[in-house]
């Protein structure tokens, strides 16, 4: 997982390189010109047809794998048909090329790719599981993606986003969390991407675990509670709408009625805390995290389970009723 | 004091959600009101005690008022109960 989110508005093949050197352990074989060319798909490709002259419908847009079947090919090849080939390839303006296994690619195509301007990077991986890796990589860079106002938190693990008018006390609640133990991961503005099925959040570069509380001004929550206090990238687990007092009576009494928030077309749990005077809004939060948790290891929420043996005595109670019914009509 | 008498119409009874739905009409009064099964008297505005009373469908149960506006906060809980709360009938 990556640090933090990367705008794909400057996903560079550099950026690309900066953040995947050590996880694919990359080597650049060019010069840093082929930088700046931006990576604009997150799909990959492996030109083996277009080294073989079918140049139809080459996605020169894509990154471009070269396994051993596209170094072998070009091995085989003779120094004509070579020369061709590689044309064939450059000829396009292609992102960038990565090849795998620590192969040794011809001299020719090195010079040919500082010629033309494009990055050339080696990998001592195998094809696959580089595949895989990048993909993955490019798949979370590309995702679908909103920004969010509210305040994301990490609490026993759960990714709380609070959310809720402006003002209305988000950041102080999240504060008391921090201080408590759990940890910031952003306030104010949330990134949400969507990752398979999941939701990622993250806050922003510039913000970073700064949060802005009223009559304090901004305050840096890694510098003063530590490391430990805050996360870059986390899950988000459950909506926390914190309502005015005036909307008390649409709160719900008994958590029985399930609530969900869409985001990017997946359905959040959510629950709805009325802000009132002298309420501990810190010690709701945390509660409603531990109760999410408690809910999907059991398969249902406690006021859940609480009805059930409510309802289940309500019967008992009813057949114990006409039993003692029959027996004074009978002893009558 | 005011009392009103009502069967429970629903047929799982007075269970968590329909006891929200009793407390949630009681505490728009000032005054007390109460809940009462052959068993038990409970104030209408405690949903654990409302739920405590376990009182299931076709139960005969009282509920009772005193205080500011008691006449209107009896008929706006019965009038709860009697709507069987939006769930099966008997």
């Amino acid at each position: 997982m990556q640090d933090r989110f990367i705008d794909p508005r400057i996903f560079s093949v550099g950026v690309m390189y900066d953040s995947l050197k050590k996880r694919l352990s990359l080597t650049c074989l060019t010069d840093s010109e082929g930088y700046n060319r931006m990576v604009v798909s997150p799909d990959i490709n492996r030109p083996g047809l277009c080294l073989s002259g079918y140049t139809h419908k080459f996605m020169y847009d894509r990154i471009q794998i070269f396994g051993e079947t596209e170094i072998i090919l070009l091995g085989q090849l003779s120094d004509q048909e070579r020369k061709s080939a590689i044309e064939n390839i450059f000829n396009f303006p292609i992102v960038c090329i990565i090849i795998t296994k620590d192969l040794k690619p011809p001299e020719d195509i090195i010079s040919a790719a500082i010629e033309s301007g494009t990055a050339l990077f080696v990998s001592p991986l195998d094809t696959t599981p580089l595949i895989h890796d990048l993909t993955d990589f490019l798949g979370e860079v590309f995702a679908f993606h909103i920004s969010l106002h509210g305040t994301l938190v990490d609490v026993y693990g759960e990714g709380l986003l609070v959310m809720g008018r402006s003002a209305i006390g988000k950041s102080e609640a999240v504060l008391g969390l921090v201080e408590r133990g759990h940890r910031l991961v952003a306030d104010d503005l949330v990134r949400v991407r969507k990752v398979g099925n999941s939701l990622l959040g993250s806050g922003d570069a510039l913000i970073g675990f700064h949060m802005e509380i009223r009559g304090i001004g901004f305050v840096s929550i890694s510098e003063l509670f530590g490391v430990g206090a805050t996360k870059e990238i986390q899950s988000v687990d459950l909506v926390v709408r914190l309502l005015d007092a005036g909307l008390v009576d649409e709160a719900d009494r008994s958590g029985l009625e399930d609530k969900f928030m869409n985001i990017l077309g997946i359905d959040v749990p959510m629950v709805e805390i009325p802000v009132l005077p002298g309420r501990n809004i810190t010690l709701l939060l945390e509660v409603a995290a531990m109760m999410n948790i408690q809910a999907k290891d059991t398969g249902c929420s406690s006021a859940e389970r609480l009805n059930r043996k409510l309802i289940a005595r309500m019967g008992r109670k009813k057949l114990r009723e006409e039993y003692d019914r029959k027996k004074d009509n009978s002893s009558e | 004091m005011i009392e009103k008498k009502i069967t429970v119409p629903n047929k799982l009874g007075i269970h968590a959600r329909p006891a929200a739905l009793i407390v949630r009409a009681a505490v728009e009064f000032d005054c007390d009101v109460w809940v009462e099964s052959p068993a038990d008297k409970v104030n209408a505005k405690s949903i654990m005690g409302v739920m405590t009373l376990a009182a299931s469908g076709g139960t005969l149960i009282t509920v009772s008022a005193q205080g500011d506006q008691e006449e209107t906060a009896v008929e706006t809980v019965v009038e709860v109960i009697r709507s069987g709360f939006g769930e099966e009938m008997i």
